[in-house]
């Protein structure tokens, strides 16, 4: 007889014997009917908390015309007719779409250039897989500090340097021509080391069968990439692809520090002018209203992300 | 053995009474924490992250506890942007009783209610030892919002190595402070002796835009009118300051990464202290840098002017907010807090330049640079009453935004100086026509 027998013929007495047998089911059947409530009360507690009453507060605002967090006036779509005609905002969304298509697929390309050389035995790999990663645990703030001083045109490292190579000095942060650009290769830096280890992880997935066979049919390295990794990777480059897309529309902090939406109007991206419209102009309810066109695009993304999850998870 | 049947009652905790004992706990800790009365009196006073300035409250309001039996007082900081902490805190009446606050920042809060009144405890001695400036920062046509507590403003530092070599004598009195043609003169020939840039201007981020407005103001013109809500950016005074700062840039005298919306803190210091000027347009902050690095290399002279006088409106004002629970109380300490005494003990340990008219530098005691902080007391004297009263207006700071655009685009010669001033305006008035 197995243990798991005996634990059942032990059993069995006891659950025989209840004095009122309808009332310890009943009780029992409340548990089980309550314990998922348990479970799930205090992360839906936060949730109500933290997202779901300030998405309402949000949207209520988004109608009103209030400079504090309170009570408002009601002003219907105006705040929706306003952002027809706001300037600001169409140089904000054009920066957004600038800064978007700057970061995004440079930093794919580079952290998939880093994987695919990251992923053969290489000397110090662990290290140089650690290095490449630690500028995405760097807070945002922090590195916007330190980039400052690194891209000041007078007294910043990288002047200082093209000035011993005997060229001239560039404006990083001063020139609207080069202001955005020095706020792609920063946040790119930041987020090479993610791209990278998400395309490691899905380099290392590749049955290394398919290489084999390939290589065996005379396949180069660079056609084996082309003709069997590529593809294999197409998933979790649409994965990528749309969660950087939303990282680089949220970006807020390198920018605030490095430049403050500078020069001119030439950095302000639209988070930056949400925030600024909420807190510099006391202007909570087009702010929201703002938000919430920052939702419906991020909400674009979010959703073509999830279909790109079920594909990868149907391919996988 | 199993255990049956009911334990004795009071021999085990059963589950239920368990969690009848966790939730009257519970609801005795939330109690607690929730600030009803316990016999003591709590105010709590929000201050920058200023070491110094948060010992120096807690040591007076210390006193203030030992004269009001049954109070305490904690100071706080401030955290993060000022706006956004203050806003939120105020949303959930959580704000602290007494805040620290910028003349910049004053005039919203002022206006939408979020600060109290406080004439009732503040005595009326107090206003004959302030300036028409200084008192207008917190005074309203329906109340007193705040009391100024200290100032600081700009005037010129130089190093004493490029005047020397450039033969010149920086004046030590403001009626002989430097006018702009002169001014520009002298800076040409610094930038010459550097071999870089000639001068610097102490913004340090966009939300000190502002700093620039007294240049406005010496060539006679204003930011706003009279009324401090109508933008006057069109005045031709006000196109001619904007042309005097263009040329700052397009002629190669201040450097380009030295403007109000450049990161990396204060700029024109980290230029002055490596060398690449020559002379600085600045507030007191720097004097301590300067005195560890560079050591009896340094002056100060008045701060620049035109046809009038004008210099920044720094400083911090004391305020009540309405979420107060002791409204009274907080005012009291407010009065306290700037009493003539207590001003020049805080002035004292903290470098600051005292709000009220009658303190000398001599009065404050400072430990150094005894002439130069008094220059700053003098140079004070110098901030029009039209500027503050521009600068504490209800919609300051949603204008000084508008000013660091277009000010930008004006200086790296993105926009003209007049249709700098065709569309500051427009946008100015988009603001406080809302």
């Amino acid at each position: 007889m197995s243990r798991s027998d005996d634990a059942i013929r032990v059993r069995e007495p006891a659950a025989a014997a209840p004095t009122h047998p309808s009332g310890h089911r009943r009780r029992a059947a409340g548990r089980r009917a309550v314990a998922p409530y348990l479970f799930i009360g205090p992360a839906a507690l936060l949730f109500l908390s933290f997202s779901l009453v300030p998405i309402v507060i949000a949207v209520t605002l988004s109608f009103q015309e209030t400079a504090t967090l309170g009570e408002g006036e009601w002003i219907g779509l105006d705040n929706l007719a306003t952002m027809t005609g706001d300037g600001l905002l169409r140089t904000a969304l054009v920066n957004t779409v600038v800064f978007t298509a700057g970061t995004v697929p440079t930093a794919m390309l580079a952290g998939l250039g880093l994987a695919v050389a990251l992923n053969r035995p290489l000397p110090g790999r662990s290290l140089l897989r650690a290095a490449f990663f630690v500028p995405m645990v760097a807070a945002g703030v922090v590195v916007g500090v330190v980039m400052s001083w690194i891209f000041n045109g007078d007294y910043g490292v990288l002047n200082n340097l093209l000035e011993v190579a005997g060229l001239d000095r560039v404006p990083w942060l001063t020139s609207p021509r080069f202001a955005m650009l020095t706020l792609v290769v920063v946040v790119v830096w930041t987020r090479i080391g993610f791209c990278m280890i998400i395309y490691l992880g899905a380099l290392q997935s590749v049955p290394s069968e398919l290489h084999e066979a390939a290589a065996i049919d005379g396949a180069s390295p660079w056609t084996r990439f082309r003709r069997v990794t590529w593809p294999l990777l197409g998933p979790t480059t649409s994965i990528l692809l749309i969660l950087n897309v939303v990282f680089s529309i949220q970006a807020f902090d390198v920018i605030y520090v490095m430049t403050g939406g500078g020069p001119g109007f030439s950095t302000t991206v639209l988070i930056q002018y949400i925030f600024r419209s909420a807190f510099a102009d006391a202007r909570m309810g087009y702010a929201s209203a703002l938000g919430l066109l920052l939702v419906a695009i991020l909400l674009v993304f979010t959703l073509l992300r999830h279909r790109a999850s079920r594909r990868a998870e149907e391919l996988l | 053995m199993h255990i049956t049947g009911r334990q004795p009652p009071g021999t085990a905790l059963s589950r239920r009474r368990f969690l009848a004992v966790a939730g009257i706990s519970m609801a005795g800790a939330l109690a607690a924490c929730s600030g009803e009365p316990t016999g003591t009196t709590h105010l709590r006073l929000s201050s920058w992250n200023i070491p110094l300035d948060l010992e120096s409250y807690q040591r007076i309001a210390d006193d203030f506890v030992a004269d009001h039996p049954g109070t305490s007082v904690a100071v706080e900081v401030t955290t993060g942007q000022f706006h956004q902490w203050f806003i939120t805190r105020l949303a959930a009446d959580l704000a602290p009783d007494i805040i620290r606050i910028t003349p910049q920042q004053i005039g919203r809060y002022a206006a939408n209610g979020s600060l109290l009144d406080i004439s009732a405890a503040v005595p009326d001695r107090y206003r004959q030892d302030y300036s028409d400036a200084f008192w207008a920062i917190g005074a309203r046509e329906n109340g007193l919002f705040g009391v100024f507590q200290h100032t600081d403003n700009f005037i010129t530092y130089y190093r004493r190595d490029v005047m020397d070599r450039i033969g010149v004598t920086p004046p030590t009195s403001l009626a002989d402070a430097w006018r702009w043609p002169e001014f520009l003169e002298i800076a040409r020939e610094v930038q010459q002796a550097t071999g870089q840039y000639a001068f610097g201007y102490g913004w340090s981020g966009s939300e000190t835009a502002y700093r620039w407005l007294p240049i406005i103001y010496q060539n006679g013109g204003a930011f706003l009118g009279d009324d401090g809500e109508t933008p006057s950016m069109d005045t031709p005074e006000a196109v001619g300051a904007l042309e005097f700062g263009r040329r700052w840039y397009a002629d190669g005298l201040v450097s380009p990464s030295n403007m109000s919306k450049s990161g990396g803190g204060d700029v024109a210091r980290n230029l002055f202290l490596t060398g690449q000027i020559g002379m600085m347009l600045n507030n007191p902050e720097s004097i301590a840098q300067l005195d560890e690095e560079m050591p009896g290399e340094w002056g100060t002279a008045p701060m620049i002017r035109n046809v009038g006088e004008a210099s920044d409106l720094g400083g911090n004002a004391l305020a009540v907010t309405k979420s107060s629970k002791n409204p009274e109380l907080a005012a009291e300490l407010v009065a306290y807090l700037t009493s003539r005494q207590n001003v020049i003990r805080f002035c004292h340990d903290g470098n600051w330049l005292p709000a009220r008219s009658s303190l000398t530098a001599e009065d404050i005691d400072y430990a150094d640079n005894v002439e130069t902080m008094q220059r700053f007391i003098d140079q004070g004297t110098t901030i029009p009453i039209e500027l503050v009263r521009a600068e504490t207006g209800q919609y300051f700071s949603s204008l000084n935004m508008v000013f660091a655009d277009y000010a930008d685009l004006c200086f790296l010669g993105e926009l003209t100086p007049r249709e700098t001033s065709e569309q500051m305006m427009e946008a100015m008035r988009s603001v406080t026509q809302r």
